[in-house]
């Protein structure tokens, strides 16, 4: 199906949802830096004004039977056009009312959470210039406008993430993000110079209905340089790490990059390509394997983590395993909607985490435990429904998603993706519920547990609204399941969603609850010692906790080939080659000139009888010859 | 190639402001230094204005050569002074507008010398702009040398660490390039038959053997493109930019080195067509050489300077390998390239030099945590930094963009490793960034005071400049694209082949042979 | 021509020896110089002669080239001669032994002073 040009009004609607921001990023760095309150009122009113017009947009076209594309060209040079446009079709749609729903709702709640900072007004301009990166991402029709996007939602994640610039550990942490997703942008952009050069288009539409020039090999090979962006992005293996350290942004920065819009933008490329990638099966494979790796991997590195932030972090990079599981085997509504409903539970999860750290001014679970996290009725109660979303038990939104996702692995060839998927939700299960457990029943109460430590401010009002709306979505999502699948594989012709199997449906919320219980009898019983059973042996325990090993070997790889080795080889090169050729070279001009000049030094009176010799000596020779 | 006569001869305006401007320096008495800065302050800006009215005021649709003037300067040789821009002299003038007037501003604190460093200054601005503009060889050779001369008494008197050497190494270099330079020229001239040294002339009347032209190609590669940072012949650039002071380093990194890029495409390529396209592979090679060259020593460097002078080669390969693909996204990205480095490394350094005439050193180790003392000079080197690693919407990632894709095209293998090394680029900056900018603050810069607005508005300017057109790239592309199609497009004709479809599989055969 | 041309170049082979002769041989550097002089106008006797012989006037001009650049050097040569005599105390030629050696460049330099 061809794509309409887009109609006037939803042209400016979806124009004006992704500009707007922009005008308010360039408005606060420029006039408002003084002044916070003005800032932080430009960018959540920017906030407001997207989410406004990406609702619109959905309304005025949910019921589509085309997709929408209109471009403008931004420069051309020679024969090759660089276009700016939008391309709206259900999952553009969907992603900008979740990116602008989301990142709305975290500005309000940031309004009450960095009251008070220094950077109170270039945090909110930071804020605007990420929603503009991301809105402009998912709304883009060509590859190209993609990276350009992607790489300023990587430079803008670069700056919140070192947002408290004289803590070394964030800018460093700033630094390893940036840096890891340039890795993946590297691939990326190896795969779209394929893609134009060989293939000849751009156009995402071309792309997916098979419209472009590559062989079925270059295919493969494009897709997998792709893939290898996505794999940065969205921190799967082995890319993952930038992600638990990048916690040490804002909480709020947390919730809206790294958990719900800027990783899942990996997620809803793949989405947006589903159709090109589908045209190899190889490709397909080697998603579902690393999103199988990464969910493995990421959640036995949840179960050993003492800190809030990092244990839903590693969350994130295993939900974004199971999600890019599920769209390689085919189950594109399923990852889709999977997409949906995390980014809904996981902002919620980091915001209560928030509201809990703010109070007490750490990260650690334990501690928070002891000195009475669990008074703090409204975080508790809103963290304990995204926790059974996460898990996976109904009526929550992440019981249908974790549903729809078994029922497309179930579709797959081998059943070892289904059986992976469902160890992946038993252990998702232990390792929330620890944490609530660990919060709910700590082990010692401290005498006169002291709620509010140094420089902490109880929560705000904005922040437990935002708090609630959260949860109340979280509860109802789950209900429009269908209706949400239907609307999202209109256009995919790929789209196989798997006739189910029935084990799978049982297994799934059995093994949840499994979970579940198995954290009670480590974590919430009274008699039990809160040491996990991976803790308990040691070296396994360890392995989790130092994530593999996965940094060391990054570390190796930095310091060791690159600065010690390459490095430091040209450096050797140009202090010793360059520059010992350049010296040698001057030396002997040196010597030349120290030679010429002894020959009329000193004792210059020989010297001239030898010349005249000379001269008489060939005069003869001239005259006889 | 067209020639639109001058109604009004602006060129010569640019170049008689600059000289008057010296003039007047010169006659001011000794300690009136307020009134020198003020008088360069006012010549740069001037000219400033000039380059940006004739930016604007080329005409795109008619292309050619504009706001040509001629004088016969010495008939029986056929030397004339002819002034001429096209769609790539155009966005040079205006880089050298800029950076002439944001380095006057730059080095409104100096006290020792004040009346001759201005007045060295603008005779090195009146060579700079005298060669974007000329047309005829003599004259790019005169004014090449009058751009070189006035760098060594700049740098040995008011340079830092290693002055003499710096500055003595530098020049010798330099001038050994126009040493190269010079025989070239003449035999083109010579062989021609036509005695003259109009580029015009000879480009449309002339027909060099091809032995002829990649000789002299390869005088003039090696010639301009030692000025230009080609690897191996770069190694005079770090150490000059260590040596030299701020603003002296802004003019050699930003205007300087795209001088000798520029006399590569000016003389190199339009009159050597068939020796560009033999020696091509050999550009697009050191080129990218150069690239992952100048990243790599980067890393390992301590001193402020040295990363920003390393990272200047690694850029200035990429315009090498822009001009190798000998296309026109190529052309048009390593000259968009040529203005976009130029203005982002005259930033850099401006935004070092500041931090060093506050804290009096640049070793990375002793500096850190300057963002909580002086966010406004912090946040410039950011923005360069920034600039440097080609985030898109700042200017450079155009430039990248067109030529790592004109490059994928002709030389997949080697456009695979440039693109590859982005990772290392941005690894380096924001190792620097970090350690200079963030980080706990160290105690002795805890008295700093931030930029003061005057000296910010430079800065300003400069990253303004990188934004806009990083927002709207379109306003310089349309420009080098009027130069730039004319350029291909006369290649098929002069190196034998039918027309550009030929040309096109001659692209095919060459990559199927050449990685 | 008065005198033959083979009497002239005779005469200016002679000069030539003894201006020859006298820079060879005397310890005495302002000798020295006599005798460069010596040669010059040697040479110059010469061209007069050519001219004279070939019947061209260049040989003329040649005698007044020569004259003038015999001028400069010399003024160039005794000004030397006197700054070595300042250094050496002695004008002798065989005590301007040892020159000094060229200082290296990459040393650092103290830095320069409004007094400088």
């Amino acid at each position: 199906m061809l794509p309409q040009p887009v109609p006037e009004i939803s042209l400016y609607l979806a124009w004006a949802a992704a500009v707007v921001p922009l005008a308010a990023f360039g408005i606060i760095l420029v006039f408002l830096r003084g002044l916070p309150r003005a800032a932080a009122g430009t960018s959540v009113a920017a906030a407001a004004v997207s989410l406004i017009c990406a609702v619109c947009l959905l309304v005025r076209h949910l019921g589509m039977d085309a997709p929408l594309q209109s471009s403008v060209t931004w420069m051309a040079s020679g024969d090759f056009e660089i276009a700016v446009g939008t391309l709206l079709d259900p999952l553009s749609l969907v992603m900008l009312v979740i990116v602008t729903c989301i990142a709305f709702l975290v500005q309000v709640y940031s309004l009450g959470y960095m009251a008070g900072d220094a950077g109170y007004g270039r945090y909110f301009g930071f804020m605007s210039l990420f929603a503009w990166a991301m809105s402009g991402l998912v709304l883009a029709p060509n590859i190209l406008q993609v990276f350009i996007f992607w790489e300023l939602v990587g430079v803008s994640s670069y700056l919140l993430i070192g947002f408290w610039y004289e803590k070394f550990s964030a800018t460093r942490a700033g630094k390893k993000a940036f840096i890891m997703t340039r890795a993946g942008d590297t691939l990326f952009f190896w795969g779209w110079l394929i893609l134009l050069v060989w293939g000849g288009t751009l156009q995402i539409f071309e792309l997916n209905s098979g419209a472009h020039g590559l062989s079925s090999a270059m295919t493969t090979a494009s897709a997998l340089l792709v893939f290898g962006g996505i794999i940065g992005k969205s921190a799967q293996f082995p890319l993952m790490t930038w992600l638990p350290d990048a916690m040490e942004g804002p909480t709020p920065v947390s919730a809206l990059l790294h958990s719900a819009t800027m990783v899942a933008a990996g997620v809803f490329l793949l989405g947006r390509l589903f159709p090109f990638f589908s045209q190899s099966d190889t490709v397909m494979t080697v998603c579902m394997a690393v999103g199988t790796v990464s969910m493995l991997l990421s959640a036995t590195m949840a179960m050993v983590s003492r800190d809030i932030k990092q244990v839903w972090a590693y969350s994130t990079i295993s939900q974004l395993g199971f999600m890019i599981m599920a769209l390689g085997a085919g189950g594109y509504a399923a990852g889709i909607f999977h997409l949906t409903t995390h980014a809904g539970f996981k902002a919620l999860l980091f915001l209560c985490a928030g509201v809990l750290i703010h109070a007490h001014d750490t990260n650690d679970m334990f501690v928070i435990g002891r000195a009475g996290g669990r008074r703090m009725k409204t975080a508790m109660v809103c963290m304990t429904a995204g926790a059974l979303a996460l898990a996976g038990i109904w009526p929550f939104s992440g019981f249908f998603s974790k549903e729809a996702i078994m029922g497309a692995l179930a579709a797959a060839d081998n059943p070892v993706w289904l059986f992976c998927g469902l160890a992946g939700v038993f252990l998702t299960a232990y390792y929330t519920f620890r944490l609530i457990f660990i919060i709910l029943f700590p082990r010692t109460q401290a005498a006169g547990a002291n709620s509010h430590g140094h420089g902490s401010v109880p929560a705000s009002a904005a922040m437990y609204a935002v708090l609630v709306i959260l949860a109340v979505i979280t509860l109802a999502a789950g209900f429009f399941a269908q209706g949400f699948q239907d609307f999202i594989s209109i256009h995919s012709p790929h789209a196989k969603d798997g006739h189910t199997a029935f084990l799978a449906h049982i297994a799934s919320p059995v093994l949840a609850v499994a979970g579940i219980f198995a954290a009670w009898m480590q974590f919430g019983r009274s008699a039990s010692d809160q040491v996990g059973f991976a803790e308990k042996i040691g070296p396994v325990g360890r392995l989790f906790a130092s994530r593999w090993y996965l940094d060391h070997v990054y570390a190796w790889i930095t310091d060791r080939v690159l600065d010690r080795g390459i490095a430091e080889g040209a450096r050797r090169t140009e202090n010793r080659v360059i520059e010992g050729a350049l010296a040698m070279i001057t030396g002997w001009v040196v010597i030349c000139g120290r030679m010429a000049a002894g020959w009329h030094r000193a004792m210059i009176q020989p010297k001239l009888m030898v010349a005249f010799a000379v001269m008489f000596g060939l005069t003869l020779i001239l005259l006889v010859v | 190639m067209q020639m639109h006569a001058a109604h009004f001869p602006f060129l010569s305006t640019i170049l008689l402001i600059c000289v008057s401007g010296l003039a007047l320096v010169l006659v001011l008495p000794k300690n009136s230094n307020a009134a020198v800065k003020w008088v360069s302050a006012a010549c740069s800006a001037a000219t400033l204005a000039l380059s940006v009215f004739l930016f604007a005021a080329y005409d795109r649709a008619a292309g050619g050569m504009q706001f040509v003037e001629r004088l016969d300067w010495i008939p029986s040789m056929g030397i004339s002074y002819l002034n001429g821009i096209d769609g790539f002299a155009a966005p040079m003038l205006l880089l050298t507008g800029i950076v002439f007037f944001t380095g006057v501003v730059s080095m409104w604190e100096l006290d020792f010398r004040v009346k001759e460093f201005f007045a060295l200054f603008i005779l090195l601005v009146i060579g700079v702009y005298g060669m974007f503009m000329a047309l005829d060889l003599f004259f790019i050779f005169v004014w090449f040398d009058v751009s070189l001369l006035p760098m060594y008494l700049l740098i040995v008197i008011w340079g830092s660490s290693a002055r003499e050497y710096g500055a003595m190494k530098l020049t010798l270099y330099l001038l050994f390039g126009s040493a190269l330079i010079l025989p070239g020229i003449i035999y083109l001239a010579a062989v021609s038959g036509l005695e003259t040294f109009s580029l015009p002339a000879l480009v449309e009347n002339a027909s060099f053997s091809g032995f002829e032209q990649k000789t002299a190609f390869l005088l003039f590669y090696i010639g301009f493109g030692i000025l230009a940072g080609v690897w191996p012949f770069h190694s005079w650039s770090p150490t000059g930019h260590v040596a030299a002071p701020t603003a002296v380093s802004m003019l050699h990194a930003g205007v300087l080195m795209k001088i000798g890029a520029f006399g590569i495409l000016r003389v190199g390529m339009f009159l050597c067509p068939e020796g560009w396209m033999y020696w091509s592979p050999m550009m697009a090679v050191l080129a990218v050489i150069g690239i992952v060259y100048g990243v790599m020593v980067g890393l390992r460097q301590t001193d402020l300077k040295f990363v920003i002078g390393y990272s200047s080669v690694s850029h200035m390969g990429i315009v090498g390998l822009g001009f190798a693909t000998m296309t026109v996204d190529g052309i048009n990205g390593a000259v968009f390239q040529m203005f976009a480095h130029g203005v982002m490394t005259a930033l850099f350094f401006s935004a070092v030099g500041h931090i060093y005439d506050r804290t009096h050193t640049r070793e990375i180790g002793e500096l850190g945590g300057l963002s909580a003392v002086m966010p406004a000079a912090s946040s410039y080197f950011v923005i360069a930094a920034l600039a440097g690693i080609g985030v898109p919407c700042l200017a450079s990632f155009w430039a990248e963009l067109l030529v790592f894709i004109a490059a994928f095209r002709v030389y997949p293998a080697l456009a695979m490793i440039s693109v590859g090394v982005l990772v290392v680029n941005a690894l380096f900056m924001l190792r620097v960034v970090r350690n200079t900018c963030f980080g706990p603050l160290n105690p002795r810069w805890a008295h700093l005071k931030d930029m003061s607005f005057a000296m910010g508005m430079p800065r300003a300017v400069l990253a303004a400049a990188i934004v806009g057109f990083g927002l709207m790239p379109f306003l310089m592309y349309d420009l080098i694209q009027t130069a730039s199609v004319p350029l291909i497009h006369a290649l098929g004709p002069a190196v034998g082949l039918a027309g550009p479809e030929s040309v096109e599989t001659l692209f095919t055969e060459l990559m199927s042979v050449w990685p | 021509m008065i005198v033959p041309y083979t009497h002239v170049m005779l005469l200016g082979a002679i000069v030539f020896l003894m201006g020859m002769i006298c820079t060879l041989t005397r310890r005495n550097l302002i000798m020295i110089i006599v005798g460069l002089e010596i040669m010059l106008n040697a040479a110059a006797i010469v061209f007069v002669g050519a001219g004279l012989q070939f019947q061209q006037i260049e040989g003329q001009v040649m005698a007044l080239f020569i004259v003038a650049v015999a001028a400069a050097e010399v003024s160039v040569g005794l000004a030397m001669v006197v700054c070595i005599y300042r250094q050496r105390h002695s004008i002798d030629p065989q005590c301007i032994e040892n020159s000094p050696r060229v200082p290296d460049p990459k040393a650092a330099s103290e830095p320069l002073t409004l007094n400088t």
